[in-house]
């Protein structure tokens, strides 16, 4: 559906996208992640075709943005960051507006428009001017203007900042709805929303490429680096003998004397499972268990980490 | 294309825009209608709408940048430039599109104004051939600054400041004569050549004498078009450099 191939931005001195290649494959949505700043914006507007790319290159079915942009953008439905909505304009008349600059043909103006109201529950503002409307309908209008026309690709920029929570739950049907028949891309600085909605994510910080995988592994790779913190009361020697007998564990990362007698062992596993395995160790080699919890780092750190790992490297790569 | 001239068209009429500005327009070519025509009885000059164009062409010119203050500015200011830049439309088609539609808008101006003309043909002569000439030139001079407008508006974010920039380029257009005048630019008359050759208003005269050169139709056009030219490339070297 869509190849971003090597797409590099600068602006002036600064380079706001370094050399992001990704793919988003057809019925799919990806979620596009990262903090504030970090390109977010600027990649989806090169691939809408509003911003030239410095290098690289963007297909859009089939069609390279660049040269044979008219083609490119038939395919596809933007909504920005601000939507772009005319205040002194009715919303159907700005959905008719908004179909005739997209070359929807003439005979097919009017279905495209009711189809597209009806979707998003927007039959009964059709009269209302938008400057009267609230905020989450004028991004319910935004995304009305982004389906018009049927595009195979849609690209939401941040849609649901600024709306109430059950906005935002309505919002994310529509979306997953979307999914099923559209490529779609998500942009988004929150983890939750993303994860909520998409089948795999990008995630990119000051412009480069973080990672490219599905929310699954993203979560595997939360729960291997889980961490099991066992506080225990009594001889600390014998303990650690008894955890290294235990099979299923990667090793112990760090004991903590706590100065009252009890110690605690911050232990890495294989898995979760081995907990019951380390209880009955203890037991079976006297040793008090004052306390038994596992550390587990959300999608939300795993995100951190990796946005983290690429600002200290980037940092040691000037040094 | 046509969706975007038609929606240009209904900003401008479905809100007051187009209907104060034309009375602003109507207003002041009243008052130098009223004025010729009360002079009259003092002077031995015979009234003329050419002569009334041309003296008060002062007064006409600063219309032109409030008609094309918002024409880029609102769009981009309200966001709605992204839409326009990512729809199939190519940028010539978008700068087009909104120059024709104010360009219709002067249009329902010039229309409205030919009240006075027929109504002075009913009591007394209308030089017919004189007065199309007038207002032939006076369009062509209206298109040549419309597109200098849309260029300054599509330079700034806020529709005040491309407004007030216009008006100032459009003193300056006024100026050129005077400047012409000077005893130095005449006396050099290189200089003095370019400077005329620039002044629209000395353009103006010879079609309110009847006038028709090819060389004053040339003028306008090929100003009007290098300007629009501008305009597409401006936009585009905004994309590439924009922050």
């Amino acid at each position: 559906m869509v190849e971003v191939k090597n797409l590099t931005k600068h602006y002036g001195h600064v380079t706001a996208v370094n050399d992001l290649s990704f793919e988003i494959r057809d019925n799919e949505i990806l979620g596009f992640l990262g903090p504030n700043g970090a390109g977010k914006s600027t990649t989806m507007n090169i691939i809408a075709g509003y911003l030239p790319s410095s290098e690289g290159t963007v297909t859009v079915c089939g069609h390279d943005i660049k040269e044979d942009a008219r083609a490119a953008k038939k395919c596809i439905g933007y909504l920005p960051e601000i939507p772009p909505l005319y205040p002194d304009m009715r919303v159907e008349e700005y959905l008719r507006y908004c179909a005739g600059i997209k070359g929807v043909k003439r005979a097919n103006i009017k279905k495209e428009i009711e189809r597209a109201m009806e979707r998003l529950q927007l039959t009964d503002m059709r009269r209302r001017l938008i400057a009267n409307l609230s905020k989450g309908y004028k991004q319910r209008v935004g995304l009305a203007q982004a389906i018009i026309g049927d595009p195979e690709l849609l690209i939401l920029d941040e849609p649901t900042v600024g709306l109430d929570p059950s906005q935002v739950s309505e919002l994310r049907n529509f979306i997953r709805e979307l999914g099923k028949d559209h490529s779609v891309i998500l942009s988004s600085h929150i983890l939750g929303e993303i994860s909520a909605v998409c089948n795999r994510v990008v995630i990119i910080n000051k412009g480069e490429l973080c990672a490219v995988d599905t929310i699954e592994n993203l979560e595997r790779k939360a729960t291997d680096a889980a961490v099991l913190n066992l506080t225990i009361e009594g001889d600390q020697l014998a303990a650690s003998f008894a955890i290294d007998g235990i099979s299923g564990i990667k090793e112990v990362k760090d004991i903590i004397d706590m100065g009252d007698g009890t110690f605690i062992f911050k232990i890495a596993l294989e898995d979760e499972k081995v907990r019951q395995t380390i209880m009955s160790a203890m037991v079976a080699n006297g040793i008090n268990v004052v306390e038994m919890s596992m550390d587990k780092p959300d999608l939300e750190k795993v995100f951190l980490d990796l946005t983290r790992k690429k600002r200290s490297r980037s940092k040691s790569d000037k040094k | 294309m046509f969706s975007l001239y038609k929606k240009e068209i209904q900003s401008f009429f479905y809100s007051p825009f187009a209907y104060v500005l034309s009375a602003l327009f109507m207003l002041i070519y009243g008052f130098a209608f009223v004025t010729r025509i009360a002079q009259m009885e003092t002077s031995v000059f015979q009234f003329s709408f050419p002569d009334m164009f041309y003296n008060h062409f002062f007064y006409f010119i600063f219309i032109i940048p409030l008609l094309t203050m918002r024409s880029f500015a609102d769009e981009r200011r309200g966001g709605t430039e992204v839409q326009l830049l990512t729809s199939p439309l190519t940028v010539p088609q978008i700068v087009l599109a909104k120059f024709f539609s104010i360009v219709t808008v002067f249009l329902f101006m010039l229309v409205l104004s030919l009240f006075f003309p027929i109504y002075i043909s009913q009591h007394g002569t209308v030089i017919w051939p004189s007065l199309i000439c007038s207002y032939l030139s006076f369009f062509l001079w209206g298109t040549a600054c419309i597109s200098i407008g849309m260029l300054l508006s599509s330079m700034q974010s806020s529709s005040i400041i491309a407004a007030i920039i216009g008006e100032i380029i459009m003193e300056g257009f006024l100026a050129l004569d005077q400047l012409a005048a000077t005893k130095w630019i005449e006396s050099n008359p290189k200089i003095n050549s370019v400077v005329t050759w620039f002044s629209m208003q000395r353009r103006f005269l010879f079609f309110a004498q009847g006038m028709f050169r090819l060389e004053d139709l040339v003028f306008f056009l090929s100003l009007t078009v290098m300007v629009l030219f501008w305009i597409i490339l401006h936009i585009e070297k905004r994309r590439r450099t924009q922050n």
